[in-house]
């Protein structure tokens, strides 16, 4: 299923909404944690996802390796813009993610969340 | 004619971002050539091969083959890291397209565009990219010179001044008295100097606990204060003075061979004294003339030399406005330039820039404090966004937590600036 995403971010690379929930299930989810469900179901660009991971991998390993700092790689998408939108929020402890999330946009969000979607666990 | 071509480049430049499709790019595979392996230039030399994917031709010009990162070199001090932790070899920036030269740069010719080597020769680039990190100024601390550095390490490049400072820490005779004497503003890591007391402190009250801690510092407060005094009283007490300098902190004179130190006229006789001097940009800077006074002034947009527009200069040696010179913010500044540079050179979209930067100190087994902040780029400089700063009266469990943090950052940050470990 990563590698389906993966193939379909390659094809589209302004990141049409490839997503494996419809609709009803985002905004299920959203409500769940106690999200706005619109910015959830935005694409997202990989290439500018590409980089403004720069700002994530000084600690982020792109290897997956964990010494310390979680492994953000092969996230499901909607479950990486539901974390930053919920450290944006300060819903989720850790003034680094914080202070990161707090000046990101919805779509760069979307694009990060789509970039570290094609990267392998 | 040279000047002309220089002025042509820059039109054609200056028409293609007007165009929006710069393709600047001259006859064959463009060049960028890269002066220093640390975490500006190692960063920045990976992401141009890496993006470019062979589009451009990336050469590194660095002396040592293995670099020992600054970052981290306190808790070798203090015995929570080996030096070979903290050893790192070029090997995978070699395996990913980057071509490492082992050499001295030892001047720029700005209308040849090439660069000179100690071992002869002249590398010709298209964009040069310096980060040569910090060098000290002459005459900055009276008594001292770098003839005395093996007698008052600086240790402020690490290696083997860090492992001869170690060394004279454990010969400290019982009871004795490890002085240093800090730097002014601005200088690499802000809050290292405080960090190095708090590690020579922890190794002094598990081996030499009568012994004691001075620090003569030409400024009056300085990086983290309240959380560093905060851990000196809780795990030091007794063991620390520091003198700032309404206290006479700034006026100091050390003698390398008598091995004594006057604060304020009071001379004290020391048994290690790391001295720390006023810092300026690397060697490599001021020989391409792209320095105003100790540091290499730049614009925040894409880190370009605000004196030639094919030079770009990061990390400590730039003075680039609201960030702290540290390890981050060097990398975070090299993938900025990394971005723009591959621009510049062959079309590839150019993102607005933005920075970011944390710095993690060791106060105590355990006991981690961060601050950190955002950037942005202005027309005047790299201004700060928003920022945060570990609380005084934390729990265990968070500065547990935050020095947990630190030990990912390292292992994430060296993977970012060397490829990851073979």
């Amino acid at each position: 299923m990563r590698l389906a995403c993966a193939i379909v971010l390659a094809l589209t690379p302004f990141g049409a909404l490839a997503e494996d929930y419809t609709e009803d299930e985002i905004v299920e989810i959203a409500n769940d944690y106690g999200l706005d469900a619109a910015p959830l179901m935005l694409g997202g660009d990989p290439d500018y996802g590409a980089y403004l991971a720069g700002e994530c991998t000084t600690c982020h390993q792109t290897s997956g390796s964990y010494d310390g700092i979680p492994v953000i790689t092969g996230w499901d998408a909607l479950f990486f813009k539901i974390a930053m939108h919920e450290y944006r929020a300060k819903q989720r402890e850790n003034p680094v993610m914080q202070t990161i999330a707090a000046r990101l946009g919805d779509e760069e969000i979307a694009s990060l969340a789509a970039y570290f979607a094609t990267l392998e666990e | 004619m040279t000047l002309n071509r220089r002025t042509f480049l820059g039109t054609a430049a200056a028409a293609g971002a007007a165009l929006s499709a710069p393709m600047v790019k001259a006859q064959g595979t463009p060049r960028v050539v890269v002066i220093g392996g640390g975490a500006g230039g190692a960063t920045a030399a990976r992401y141009i091969a890496k993006d470019s994917k062979g589009a451009i031709d990336v050469t590194l010009i660095e002396p040592t083959r293995s670099y020992y990162t600054c970052f981290f070199s306190n808790l070798y001090l203090g015995g929570f890291k080996e030096m070979d932790e903290l050893g790192h070899s070029y090997g995978g920036l070699a395996a990913g397209g980057v071509n490492v030269v082992h050499d001295w740069a030892t001047g720029v010719d700005r209308d040849a565009k090439t660069v000179a080597l100690a071992g002869g020769g002249r590398v010709p680039y298209d964009k040069l990219i310096l980060s040569p990190g910090i060098d000290f100024v002459d005459g900055a601390v009276q008594g001292w010179d770098m003839s005395a550095q093996n007698a008052m390490p600086h240790a402020y490049k690490a290696g083997s001044q860090t492992e001869l400072l170690k060394a004279q820490l454990m010969a400290m005779p019982e009871g004795g008295t490890f002085a240093m004497v800090a730097p002014p503003n601005p200088y690499r890591c802000p809050p290292g100097p405080y960090e190095r007391v708090s590690m020579v402190a922890h190794y002094l009250k598990n081996n030499n606990p009568t012994a004691k801690i001075i620090v003569a510092d030409p400024k009056g407060k300085f990086s983290k204060m309240a959380l560093f005094q905060e851990g000196w009283n809780n795990h030091y007490a007794g063991m620390i003075d520091w003198i700032g300098s309404d206290f006479g902190g700034d006026v100091v004179e050390v003698d390398p061979a008598a091995m004594t130190v006057s604060i304020d006229g009071e001379v004290t006789k020391v048994d290690v004294c790391n001295v720390i001097p006023a810092m300026k940009a690397g060697m490599i800077a001021h020989a391409a003339g792209v320095t105003d006074g100790n540091w290499a002034p730049v614009n925040a947009a894409d880190m370009s030399s605000k004196a030639d527009a094919d030079i770009h200069v990061l990390g400590d040696a730039s003075q680039q406005g609201d960030m702290p010179k540290s390890g981050f913010s060097a990398n975070s500044q090299a993938k900025v330039c990394a971005n723009a540079v591959r621009g510049a050179l062959t079309g590839s979209k150019v993102f607005p820039a933005r920075f970011s930067n944390t710095c993690w100190s060791l106060i105590d087994t355990n006991d981690g404090v961060k601050v950190g902040a955002t950037y942005e780029a202005t027309e005047e400089k790299i201004a700060k966004v928003d920022g945060f700063i570990s609380s005084t009266g934390e729990t265990a469990e968070v500065r547990e937590a935050t020095y947990i943090e630190s030990e990912g950052w390292y292992a994430g940050i060296t993977a970012d600036m060397f490829g990851a470990k073979a």
